[in-house]
């Protein structure tokens, strides 16, 4: 095994672990705003080591940087939080893929805003993202159905 | 007897009121679109031509964004993190980071793009979707079998194309 697919295996397990923690969260009753919260405090502490050890700039950043990360820095934090808090109301299952299948919007952000090409593998793969999204929410549908009948 | 299929009963009427389909959906597509155009801000900072020059600057204020807003969602909440979801907030913290690196680090000793990431994205979703069933006993019906099978061709997909 190189060290590349060794260092694919542990990014495979991190991201994974990542989603087992937050239902580990949910079964320990953890709130989603602190749990948010910490998960950037400990995230910041992490990137401030590296980037104050590791990069010859620092901290600074030109200002274009930081106007841009800000705002998609909060984005990213609301879709925490609100994961955190539907996890809850659903199984990690079936919430994981939820979330997951978020990739496809910077494909389509992509090709609106820069004109990208669509290909025809990526508009079966963003046609199958609704598709898959109603499959879950009609599990959910029938489960519920069912644990009240 | 009776007392307990009472119990029983309510219980799960309760489960089931907790678990609303309805929030949950709600709370997935917030999640999905936030999720979504989060990370499109690299993508932003690579077309103005800083992508490559300041990526560890801009994930540092990236976090600082989210934590500015997660902080006011904790302080609006009033409470108080407890020594658990300190802990808990450490682990995800280390995995989200870890993962993005690792993966970093796999693209730079050579292994494409068109492997890792489809490998990385459908391996998770794979091995979380299993953790739930399997450990925490989660039930997927037809559907959501059906969903999470789409999903990950979908998501392999966009990652090849």
């Amino acid at each position: 095994m190189t060290a590349g697919q060794i260092y694919m295996l542990l990014g495979l397990l991190s991201f994974s672990l990542l989603g087992v923690l937050h239902k580990v969260a949910d079964v320990k009753r953890s709130r989603p705003s602190a749990i948010t919260a910490l998960l950037y405090v400990w995230s910041l502490v992490l990137v401030l080591g590296f980037v104050l050890l590791r990069t010859e700039s620092g901290a600074a950043a030109p200002a274009a940087v930081v106007t841009v990360a800000l705002p998609f820095g909060v984005c990213a934090a609301v879709a925490i939080l609100a994961f955190q808090a539907g996890v809850k109301h659903g199984n990690i299952a079936t919430s994981w893929l939820a979330i997951n299948l978020s990739s496809g919007i910077p494909t389509v952000a992509s090709i609106l805003v820069y004109n990208e090409q669509l290909t025809l593998v990526k508009a079966i793969a963003l046609s199958l993202i609704p598709v898959s999204m109603f499959l879950l929410w009609k599990d959910k549908k029938e489960a519920e159905h069912g644990a009240r009948s | 007897m009776s007392s307990t299929a009472s119990s029983t009963t309510s219980g799960s009427r309760a489960a089931a009121e907790e678990r609303d389909s309805s929030v949950w959906l709600r709370l997935m597509l917030i999640a999905f679109l936030a999720n979504g155009i989060g990370p499109f801000g690299l993508k932003v900072l690579t077309e103005r031509g800083f992508g490559d020059a300041f990526q560890a600057q801009y994930l540092l204020y990236w976090y600082c964004g989210g934590l500015v807003f997660a902080v006011a969602a904790l302080l609006k909440s009033g409470l108080k993190p407890t020594a658990r979801e300190i802990g808990l907030g450490a682990l995800m913290g280390a995995c989200s980071l870890f993962g993005q690196a690792f993966t970093g680090l796999a693209l730079s000793h050579g292994v494409p793009g068109h492997v890792a990431f489809p490998l990385t994205t459908g391996g998770s979703l794979f091995l979380v979707a299993a953790a739930g069933l399997l450990l925490f006993k989660e039930r997927v019906g037809p559907y959501g079998i059906a969903g999470i099978v789409l999903g990950i061709v979908a998501l392999v997909a966009l990652s090849v194309a």
